[in-house]
This record gives C-alpha cells, structure tokens and sequence, in this order.
C-alpha cells in the first residue's frame, strides 16, 4: 500500500504551495515518498533492458551533438520508410541513461516502428542547470528528422514516448516551434508524456531547488504549459493514481490547459498506478500506456 | 519490502524446514511479502475491462450444472485455433475470472482462444479443495470435448494458473484422464505461476484455518507426488520477491519434475512479488508471456 506521509497526522506548517506546507510539497517531489518499490521496479526495468536487447540485438549507436552526452541507441525494426518513436528517459533530471530503457524498444520495433532512445546530459553534470538538458533534447529530436533516412527512419512519422522529468523536457522542446532549426513546426506528429511536470513553479519551491538551480527565467522558459502557442503536436498525457499528489495535479491541470488553448489532447488516468509502474506498461503492446503509443502512432487500432 | 517474517523476537519450535509456526504462517500470507496486494487487484480490474472494451465482451459457457461452473470463452478470429484456458488464483477462495481478462488479449491476438474458468472458491465447498480440483477438471474436459463448437483445436489445449491456480493447474496436468472419459494427453503444455504441489507445509499454516485439508485431499492433491501422471512440459515460475515457501514450492516442483526425465522450464522473475509475476502472463513481450507463447508455438 502506499503511504502518504504529507497527510499524516503532525502539525502543518505554513502552506508554499496550494494546500501544502514545505514538507508536503517536498513529498510531493519525491518519487520514493509514495512509491516505495522504486529500487525494485528501476532494478527490473533493467533486466527487462537486458532481455531486450538479447532478443533484439545490441542498438546502433549514432551521435547527435557534439559532447560526449549527446549520443542516442537506434532499435531498427528492419524495414525502410517506417515510423520513428523517439523516448525520452527520466530520473528526476539526474539518473539513468538511455540503455536502462531499451524494454520500451520493443513493442515498437515488433510493430514496425524503430525505436531511438537518447542520452544527453544530467542536471548535475550541467551544474544545476536544466538549460542544456532541454537544449540535447530538442538537438536530439532534430537530428532524428534531419536523419531519419540514413536509418530507415520516415521523417514525417516521428513520435514521442517520454518519463517524469523526460516528460517534462518533452513538454517545453514541443512547445518551442523550431523556428531556429528551420523545421517544420509540427515534424513530431504525436507525443506520449507519462507523469511529467509542465509547471516548474512548485517544483522550484520544493526541495528539488538543492540541486536544480531554478532561476526565474528557467522557470518560465522551461514551463511547457506557459508556451502552448508553440505546440503543434497532439498529446496522449498518462498518470497514475497512485503517484504523489503533485504528479496527478501537474498532468491533469496540463491536460485541462492544452484542451483550453484548442489543441488536441488525451488524458489517460493509470488506476492503481505508481510513477515506477506506470512505465512498465509502455513495455507491453496491451499494457495502458504502450496500447496508446502504438494505437497514436497507428500502428495498431 | 516488508520484512515482518524475519524480525519476530523469540522463534517458537520448529514446525516446517528452518519456520517456527509465524514464520510458516507468513510464508503462506502473500500480504506480508506483497503489501502492494490490493493495487495490483485494482488495476487488474482495470486493465480487464479495458481489455473487454477492446476485444468485445466474452462468451459465457456452462461446463457443468453448478452455477460457478462456467468460463468465459475470448476467442481467437482464426477457425481450429489453440486454447488457453487459465484457473485463476486467491489463496483457493472465491473469485471471478472476469478480474483476469487482462490477460486475454496477449493470446487471442497471438491466434488463439482464451478461457477464464470460473469455478467454486473453498467458502463454497466446506473448506474442501477435492470439489474444486474435479470442476477444474472438468472444465478442461469440456472444452476438449467441446472445442470444435466454438473453433478450438482439441489437440492443442494448454493450462495456464497462477497461485493457488497453478496448484489446481498442477493437479489438472497430473490428472487419470480416464477418470474423465477423455484422452490421457489431452493437455499439451501447463503454466504454473506460483504455484503450491505440495500441501503439507500449507496444511501445517495457518491456511488450515479455512482449508478443510485431509490426508486424502493432501496426498491426492499434491501434484508433485503424482509425476508418474505428468505428461505434458510443464513451465514453473516463480518470482524473487514471493515469501520463501512460494520461492522454494516452486523450485523444488521443478526440479522434482527434471528428477523425474520430464520436461520442464523454470523462470524467475528477478524483482517481481506474487500478484506482479500474475501482471506479467498477460504481456506477449515478458519472462512469462513469451514462455506460454512460445510452448503454444505461436511465436
């Protein structure tokens, strides 16, 4: 069962954000708070890694920048001119790299699609700073377009799949209108974001502030909800009903925002749910989230 | 995880291997290794009607008189097409199989039937398991004898159980067909998930609180004193995270079954508890799925 210490019986500070005092929130921003088996699941997800990579063979590895970080694997599914599903991992902007998540690979690259699952940098080698990070995504996705075709990528079929803080870099880099690159504005054609935060306000008030630097102009820049002008990419949003208090709010009030502005966006509620296991179920062509990517990308009904 | 087992003080005499009667007691409580129990039911619930929504509502068949002799039939849109039939688990009380169509989809997508059976939990048999071992039983005959009314193959039937599921799925491998008026290979494959084949130590728990056990129902249900009647390949599995007598049930089952020149696959699942080993037989791509696939040759 899952605990939820922000409502335990103590007396409650002053409130910092909505109806939550300092520790409140700082539970709220703590996976492990309310999600207990977090060491197990991230321990199975990478023996679910392994088994894929045994059964699909090793990813081609290709870079897409210029820094040792800026690397991404290739799941090929073998056939030319198909879909592209490019993931984004999470870890709180501070773990994991892209060959933890190749479980994900494989319900795409038996359903046609390839499957390119990128690194880029972490919150701490960037010394706190979540700039960088969300400028290799965005690098990253734009040398998928610009090079589908060397890997039997069809550029106009590329999709998203992304985790927590991957959700959240996710969010801003569809929301930036690629003007910069000379990309066509909406080259993503659809977009999976599993328990991510679209807001930094609160996320800035709560203890993730020891090391992520937040400034107030990350903080408005990197709050995909405050650029919906720029999203041309429709959304399929999944949480869990079981994840923190924030983590729920984050995805519906984000869902609620991009329906408000008039864009297309499917909100999926993962009853029973914790922010651990709702990411398995992308690994599983039936599973709640992994039955959305593949139904979003058409390859299935 | 939760560790209730190991951290009682004083530890009474010994009643089973190295357990004193707590420390056997909880190797039979899945609660207390499993304390996420009740969300991964929830959102087996879920993940079934979901399921429902996708494939349509499943057919319901009466394989005998009693009102909890009935399954539900997912079928498959190919004709002569495998059959799965799946006896679901609950510690051997009363459940409904409608609570396990999330894993139907994983097969019937695959090309073949699925078959939920629905069949008296102990609260409706005074605590006797024996009734319960027969219905099952008999549930798999029926579809044997029946498959070709709804486009199954009789010749390619596999079980598949979870828990105390896959006791009764060990009890349905190890079957007197004769006793059934049908074939003595009329299973070509089993899948037991966590399974209990032998009952003593569970006799010895404090699960005889509701389980009538007798030494008839003891001996004649442990399956694995009855592998001379095995003849199908059996896939075993059992999950890291399950208390040490389902860890150990399921080892020594497998190895009993090796011992015997019988054919035998045995998967752990590293970092998986009780009811999330169940979760894993309805993905085509996990440990589990790919084994049940693979032994019903549809990958």
């Amino acid at each position: 069962m899952n605990v939820h210490p922000g409502q335990a019986a103590r007396a409650k500070g002053p409130l910092v954000f909505l109806d939550m005092d300092q520790q409140a929130l700082d539970d709220a921003y703590d996976q492990e708070v309310y999600a207990p088996n977090r060491a197990l699941i991230v321990e199975r997800r990478k023996t679910a890694s392994g088994r894929a990579r045994a059964i699909l063979g090793m990813p081609k590895r290709a870079a897409y920048g210029r820094s040792e970080h800026e690397e991404l694997d290739i799941f090929d599914c073998g056939k030319a001119g198909a879909p592209v599903n490019v993931f984004v991992h999470g870890g709180a902007w501070r773990r994991n790299t892209a060959a933890d998540y190749a479980l994900v690979a494989e319900p795409l690259v038996r359903a046609g699609a390839h499957s390119v699952i990128i690194d880029f940098i972490n919150v701490d080698q960037a010394s706190g700073n979540l700039f960088p990070m969300y400028e290799q995504v965005g690098r990253a996705l734009a040398w998928v377009y610009t090079n589908a075709k060397t890997f039997g990528g069809d550029r106009d079929r590329i999709h998203i799949s992304a985790h927590s803080s991957g959700s959240h870099l996710s969010g801003v880099v569809l929301t930036r209108g690629w003007r910069e690159e000379n990309l066509p504005a909406d080259f993503c054609k659809g977009a999976v974001l599993l328990s991510g935060m679209y807001d930094l306000a609160p996320v800035a008030l709560s203890k993730r502030s020891a090391y992520v630097k937040f400034t107030d102009d990350m903080v408005t820049k990197l709050s995909g909800q405050r650029h919906l002008d720029g999203l041309n990419t429709p959304l399929i949003l999944g949480y869990g009903t079981c994840e923190t208090p924030e983590f729920q709010r984050q995805s519906r009030d984000f869902a609620a925002a991009v329906r408000a502005a008039g864009k297309p966006v499917e909100l999926i509620e993962g009853l029973a749910y914790n922010h651990f296991e709702l990411l398995e179920t992308l690994a599983n062509p039936y599973g709640l989230m992994g039955r959305a990517m593949l139904r979003q990308m058409k390859l299935v009904t | 995880m939760n560790q209730a087992a190991k951290v009682q003080e004083a530890k009474g005499p010994l009643v089973w291997l190295d357990m004193d009667q707590k420390a056997l007691d909880d190797a039979y409580d899945q609660f207390v290794y499993a304390p996420n129990r009740d969300q991964v039911h929830k959102r087996n619930m879920f993940n079934s009607d979901r399921v429902r929504a996708r494939l349509g509502a499943p057919k319901r068949h009466a394989y005998g008189s009693k009102p909890m002799e009935q399954f539900d039939l997912f079928a498959t849109g190919k004709p002569n097409a495998p059959i799965n039939v799946f006896i679901h688990g609950g510690a051997w009380r009363t459940r409904a199989v409608k609570d396990y169509a999330f894993m139907a989809e994983a097969y019937v997508r695959a090309g073949a039937h699925w078959i939920g059976l629905d069949f008296d939990g102990v609260e409706g048999t005074n605590g006797d398991l024996l009734p319960m071992a027969d219905q099952v039983r008999r549930g798999v005959a029926w579809v044997y004898n029946n498959a070709k009314s709804f486009g199954g193959d009789p010749s390619r039937i596999y079980v598949s159980g979870q828990s105390s599921g896959a006791h009764l799925t060990g009890c349905v491998a190890t079957t007197d067909w004769k006793d059934y008026g049908v074939p003595n290979d009329i299973v070509k494959g089993a899948l037991c998930c966590s399974g209990m084949y032998d009952l003593k130590p569970v006799r010895l728990s404090k699960r005889s609180d509701y389980v009538a056990f007798t030494d008839e129902s003891e001996e004649k249900l442990s399956s694995q004193r009855r592998l001379d009647r095995l003849n199908c390949p059996v896939i075993v599995a059992y999950g890291t995270f399950e208390t040490p007598e389902f860890q150990r049930q399921n080892r020594e089952f497998a190895a009993a079954v090796k011992a015997a020149g019988k054919p035998v696959t045995l998967l752990v699942g590293e970092g998986y508890n009780h009811f999330e080993m169940a979760e894993m037989i309805g993905n085509p791509l996990s440990l589990l799925g790919v084994a049940m696939l693979e032994q019903m040759k549809l990958v």
